[in-house]
């Protein structure tokens, strides 16, 4: 028996740039989501390095400063101090760094749990998906603030132990829009050609129907993590979150609700950087979806 | 239609034993020993052992989970084991505080959201268009806690007309408890000075609570009824030459109404879960203020009760959405 040799197509790579140079075009075109964008590139860029630039690192230690207790801002402290004498500009940068990397924990676990569970739901079908899509819709129904504060109280304060909780109650929302989207595209005639080529289902939805449905999943993931830090500053608002050191900013913002009129700088700083955070990433979600998904332009 | 709400209510039924069988099952799994916490730090294994009798909660979980769910028929929701009474007692004493807050929150989006985003809609791009799109957008990425402060700051500390926190001056008797919502009560009993004190109360979580709510309405209001403008209906109206106005109040609204319903169904439910954090910053005695102690004292019953009330209301109200969808279209009427 003789081997045919046979090759794959390949895509023209200059294709594919042209594709990309189209879409970062169409994102150009609006202001809103450039700005999305940039703020979010500095918010992580601050949240890599901040530990190194800060003013004083040492406060972010938890060490303290008594004598130089509520400072209003100034050059010397640019957000002023708290009742500790902490100087807040660096407090404010170090807590980008929770802020971001439990709202990133998030979305990404509850995309590879969503997923899973949509896209076995979703394709299988039938009884599978009955109890799988019935377990979610219940889920959905339980007002997510509190399971997660719930779940959050009981494991113990620490950034794993927030991010499971809040995970918990995400998920259901990804199984639910990737099971649509599935369902959609294994009804397409590349996943009968692949099915006929004999193809197992893990292949078909990993190689074919996945990389296929990525977009949706990628405006949702950008609009959600703007929540998910949402969330995980109400949680340390409330007062389940990160243990005592570490800067967060609900945390920050819980703290000086004491202090509240006097001290207005100890409030005003970290609320600002949530709002801002939340917002950019808001924006940058609204316009990756007028790139990835252009039948949902208004 | 009535057979049709009939079959809606009792499909509530399945559904409902899920979720408490959920939530049951989250409160168990969790680690932390409620009895523990209860008998104090200081307990002999003999008191912890008549603390966990007295809670029943030495039986098998199975066992627990059935107790549970014939009590929950019966009106008995279990007992706090901080506050010491029963669970059910308390959601009603603090649900109506709660109600009261998210209905006036929702009030608020919904009188300016809808006819903000209709304007905005119908003069599109014009200065109106983008104050209210600025808005929305900010409005969103807002943090209900942060804007909670913000506003205590501006009209409490600064301007001093309102009253910072609470619901009700400590030293004056609240009015007399007829639906529980203190407007409303003050209202029927005609008490001009209880009124104007609850809305002064009122005013500025209900302000915090609704801005979201107000941003998605005015969003969704938008872009629903530029859709709506551009159908081809609305262009035979025009040329058969109804006034505008006739089209936009009598046409364009019911039209543009139904995707903007979903949007506050689903926000009924979204408020009352998150009120936790406006009720924090405003020391708001309702559910959310009772559900945060629960939770951080590990008083599984009222953190399961408060969970099942807000689930029942948020199933309730997507009902309720579903069923007004048919009075705006009758497309939905028919199916």
């Amino acid at each position: 028996m003789t081997m045919i040799q046979t090759s794959l197509p390949k895509r023209d790579p200059s294709a594919r740039l042209e594709n990309w140079s189209r879409a970062f075009y169409r994102f150009r075109q609006s202001w809103l989501s450039v700005i999305g964008l940039a703020i979010v590139a500095v918010l992580i860029v601050i949240a890599l390095v901040a530990p190194l630039i800060v003013p004083y690192p040492e406060h972010v230690a938890g060490a303290t400063d008594t004598a130089a207790r509520f400072m209003p801002p100034s050059a010397e402290h640019w957000f002023g101090t708290n009742a500790l004498g902490q100087d807040m500009f660096s407090l404010v940068l170090v807590g980008s760094q929770v802020s971001l990397f439990s709202g990133l924990a998030v979305v990404i676990i509850a995309i590879a749990v969503g997923g899973l569970v949509g896209a076995v739901a979703g394709y299988f079908g039938g009884w599978v998906d009955e109890t799988l899509m019935r377990l979610t819709d219940l889920l959905l129904t339980i007002p997510s603030l509190i399971l997660a504060m719930a779940v959050a109280a009981a494991l113990g304060t620490g950034i794993l132990n927030m991010i499971i909780a809040i995970s918990i109650t995400w998920w259901p929302a990804y199984a639910r829009l990737i099971r649509g989207e599935v369902l959609v595209k294994k009804e397409e005639q590349f996943i009968t050609a692949a099915r006929a080529l004999g193809a197992g289902p893990g292949r078909i939805l990993g190689r074919h129907i996945l990389p296929n449905i990525i977009s949706p999943v990628v405006v949702k993931a950008s609009l959600d993590m703007g929540f998910a830090i949402l969330t995980v500053a109400s949680l340390g608002f409330v007062g389940i979150g990160v243990r005592a050191p570490v800067p967060e900013w609900g945390t920050l913002l819980s703290t000086a609700r004491g202090y509240m009129p006097d001290y207005w700088w100890t409030a005003l700083f970290p609320g600002f950087a949530i709002f801002l955070a939340v917002l950019a990433f808001n924006l940058l979600g609204d316009g990756l979806r007028d790139v990835l998904d252009p039948k949902a332009r208004r | 239609m009535i057979r049709y709400v009939i079959r809606r209510l009792l499909l509530l039924v399945p559904m409902l034993l899920g979720l408490s069988v959920i939530v049951f099952a989250i409160a168990r799994l969790l680690p932390g020993d409620p009895a523990a916490l209860a008998a104090g730090p200081n307990a002999t294994p003999e008191v912890l052992a008549s603390v966990q009798r007295e809670f029943g909660l030495d039986k098998p979980i199975p066992l627990q989970y059935w107790d549970y769910l014939t009590g929950l028929v019966q009106g008995d929701w279990g007992v706090s084991i901080f506050t010491r009474r029963p669970v059910f007692e308390d959601i009603v004493t603090f649900l109506p505080a709660t109600l009261e807050l998210v209905a006036a929150a929702m009030l608020i989006a919904i009188v300016l959201g809808i006819p903000l985003g209709l304007a905005a809609a119908v003069w599109r791009n014009g200065v109106l268009d983008y104050v209210t799109r600025t808005v929305s957008l900010g409005g969103i990425a807002m943090p209900r806690f942060f804007l909670g402060l913000l506003l205590q700051l501006c009209f409490v500390t600064w301007l001093d007309i309102l009253p910072l926190s609470g619901r009700f001056p400590l030293i004056d008797l609240p009015p007399e408890e007829i639906t529980g919502f203190y407007t409303i009560d003050s209202l029927l009993t005609g008490d001009w000075y209880a009124l104007r004190v609850s809305l002064a109360h009122l005013a500025l979580p209900a302000l915090a609570m609704s801005l979201s709510p107000l941003a998605t309405i005015i969003r969704m209001m938008r872009a629903s009824t530029i859709e709506v403008l551009q159908q081809d209906y609305i262009m035979t109206e025009r040329a058969l030459g109804l006034s505008s106005r006739l089209i936009l109040f009598k046409y364009v609204l019911k039209n543009a109404m139904t995707s903007t319903l979903t949007v506050i169904g689903l926000y009924v439910s979204w408020l009352l879960g998150g009120t936790v954090l406006v009720e924090t910053v405003f020391d708001w005695p309702g559910l959310g203020l009772y559900a945060t102690q629960a939770i951080l004292s590990q008083d599984f019953m009222p953190v399961i009760g408060v969970t099942l009330v807000i689930a029942i209301i948020y199933l309730l109200s997507m009902l309720i959405v579903d069923l007004l969808y048919g009075v705006f279209n009758p497309k939905v009427r028919s199916s």
